[in-house]
């Protein structure tokens, strides 16, 4: 078990710098999520700690060791790509005693290591079968049943859902995390999925363009964005943003309505309400011209436009709500769930 | 019969007699050697092209024992395959170096070793054969296997370095990270997986090897290999056509069983994907 500290990290590729300066303390037994859009550098992050890519400059810590110029074999971590990255050509018991017979662990104990972990995953009956024998969900636990025999310091996770269908994500989503409580091993992890972040890291890293936007608890990240990016970003469906001018705490929507909120700031902001803290009040300030609506069963997601405006609104409505297209319906919002951001730096304005 | 079904009878005629010829004039040359190989020399100059009627493995005999055809055919498999196997493990070697390590001058080289892939044997006969003399190689084995893993390496390194640069690079993450060093990600990972192309090229370069005359007549003139053998045994004036059958018979025996064992495996590592999604 190990903690993590980045320091001042940079990636370049020659001239290009994908990763500006990022820095991050990981606790000892913290599962992290780094999360973000494609491109955001959030899977060379992780390379860098595993050390298959190289550290431009600053500092990767793993425990009380700087491991930048360590091989990725000396680091003491175990990976789990997206495409599985089984060995083809070897069996499942092969495939996860390698890392251990390259280490010239004695035979009798890779075998009882090689069961346990089997045990754990429920994959024992497979163990003599080749990788393109077995389902892709199958293939997941091999791989990461090959994580787990290392008895690793850290694991790092590559996206390592993303291949497989919508339900098996779901379950497999509740099994990583149930296993990283029960082995209480650091683990990062990367996913563009905002939900597979949410549910799985006790604290989640938001990366975009390079820059580390946020890094906090999911539901940190949640009730106090720090950028418009994270607002946007965590939430689903994502939050509605109003172009609006601040004056002496009270805010001026672009269709002249007016909330209260906005703090000591003045100028032009932007007002950000997630579509589930919009409630449905004859007397609220915000109209919303209703163009359709969306039923998930459980609930219903208004979609329309802010009255007299051409801004795009989402509201999330309990139950059935089907009557009322092309009709003007009102909303407010209590105050302690606006986000005020700043239009220009899209940094969060804090009351 | 319909009109139809008559058009396209002729149709199958037309496609079906030249192509018949094509295949006739690939087994001719074989039915002839055989053939021809089973007479003697009276009965091949009374009838050339008539059947065997007195079939004798006179010819082989003599061709393996008076002819010195022994000491060849040792010379040629000796040679062969300390070549296939220079060959395929060096091509594998580099092939994994340029496919997979990043190094500086990494493009300048695979480009170098890719234009000597167009330069034909005959325009660097002379400096190769001053070469060879200069390195006290001339009439040794050992030479002419370097000989020929020099000249079909190119060919080779290009082939494993395209098959390698397919295989998804998080195989070698994977085996870094699971602890393993570089010589170690090559013999427990790519070499493995390289077998297709290993196999391909094994049959490739076999086949070069053994049907090579110019390079080994340079190298070796004092011993000889199987195809030098075979082409001294044409005479100026005459030849002994039999006997010249025999040999050829014997020199192309070690292919084509070598084409039997492997047959199947070929086709099998070629379907065979190397990784399924």
């Amino acid at each position: 078990m190990a903690s993590i500290t980045m320091k001042d990290l940079v990636k370049a590729y020659g001239d290009t710098e994908v990763l500006h300066h990022i820095e991050g303390d990981i606790n000892d037994g913290e599962f992290i999520v780094i999360v973000g859009p494609s491109g955001c550098g959030k899977s060379t992050l992780l390379r860098m700690v595993a050390g298959l890519e190289t550290v431009t400059s600053g500092e990767i810590s793993i425990g009380d060791k700087v491991v930048n110029k360590l091989e990725p074999a000396d680091r003491d971590i175990a990976m789990v790509f997206q495409n599985y990255a089984l060995y083809p050509h070897m069996s499942v018991r092969e495939n996860m005693a390698y890392g251990l017979k390259i280490r010239k662990i004695a035979k009798a104990e890779i075998d009882r290591r090689v069961r346990e972990a089997a045990d754990i995953l429920e994959i024992g009956q497979y163990l003599d079968r080749k990788p393109r024998q077995l389902s892709g969900g199958q293939r997941q636990r091999v791989a990461m049943g090959r994580a787990i025999v290392r008895n690793p310091q850290v694991f790092l996770f590559d996206e390592p859902l993303s291949n497989l269908d919508a339900k098996l994500r779901v379950q497999m989503r509740l099994e990583i995390r149930k296993l990283q409580q029960r082995l209480g091993v650091t683990s990062i992890y990367v996913t563009h999925d905002q939900v597979e972040a949410m549910t799985l890291g006790d604290r989640l890293m938001v990366l975009n363009g390079g820059y580390v936007e946020q890094f906090g608890t999911p539901i940190e990240l949640y009730d106090r964005p720090a950028t418009l990016f994270v607002a946007g970003f965590i939430g689903s469906p994502s939050m509605n943003f109003l172009p609006a001018e601040a004056k002496d705490g009270t805010l001026t929507l672009g269709n002249g309505a007016t909330v209260s909120g906005g703090g000591h700031s003045t100028g032009a902001v932007t007002l950000g309400i997630r579509p589930e803290h919009l409630m449905h009040d004859e007397n609220g300030p915000i109209g919303i011209s209703v163009q359709m609506f969306e039923q998930l069963g459980a609930n219903t997601l208004l979609h329309g436009v802010l009255e007299g405006t051409d801004t795009e609104i989402v509201a999330s409505m309990p139950g059935h709500v089907s009557t009322g297209e092309g009709s003007v319906m009102r909303f407010s919002a209590e105050a302690s769930v606006l986000h005020v951001f700043d239009a220009a730096s899209g940094k969060r304005i804090e009351e | 019969m319909s009109k139809p079904a008559k058009r396209d009878r002729r149709i199958l005629w037309a496609a079906s007699v030249p192509m018949m010829l094509l295949a006739l004039s690939c087994v001719y040359p074989i039915y002839f050697a055989i053939n021809n190989a089973l007479k003697d020399r009276k009965g091949y100059i009374l009838d050339r092209f008539g059947l065997v009627t007195d079939p004798s493995i006179e010819n082989f005999v003599t061709a393996w024992s008076r002819a010195r055809f022994d000491e060849y055919f040792f010379n040629s498999v000796t040679v062969t395959a300390g070549a296939v196997l220079a060959l395929l493990l060096v091509s594998s070697l580099a092939g994994f170096a340029l496919a997979v390590l990043r190094f500086p001058a990494r493009k300048l080289i695979f480009g170098v070793i890719l234009a000597s892939l167009m330069i034909p044997v005959q325009v660097v006969l002379v400096p190769f054969y001053q070469t060879i003399v200069a390195l006290e190689l001339l009439n040794t084995r050992i030479g002419l296997i370097l000989s020929y893993t020099a000249f079909f390496l190119p060919f080779s390194t290009y082939l494993m370095t395209a098959f390698y640069a397919a295989l998804p690079r998080e195989l070698v993450d994977a085996a870094r990270v699971d602890g393993a060093k570089f010589l170690q990600v090559w013999w427990y990972v790519m070499l493995p997986m390289g077998k297709p192309a290993l196999l391909t090229l094994g049959i490739l370069n076999t086949l070069y090897c053994w049907n090579d005359v110019l390079i080994s007549l340079l190298v070796l003139q004092d011993e000889r290999t199987l195809m030098v053998g075979i082409a001294a045994l044409r005479g100026e004036y005459t030849t002994n056509v039999p006997l010249l059958s025999a040999a050829i018979v014997l020199g192309a025996a070690p292919i084509v069983l070598l084409y039997v064992i492997f047959q199947r495996k070929i086709v099998a590592g070629i379907a065979t994907g190397a990784v399924k999604g």
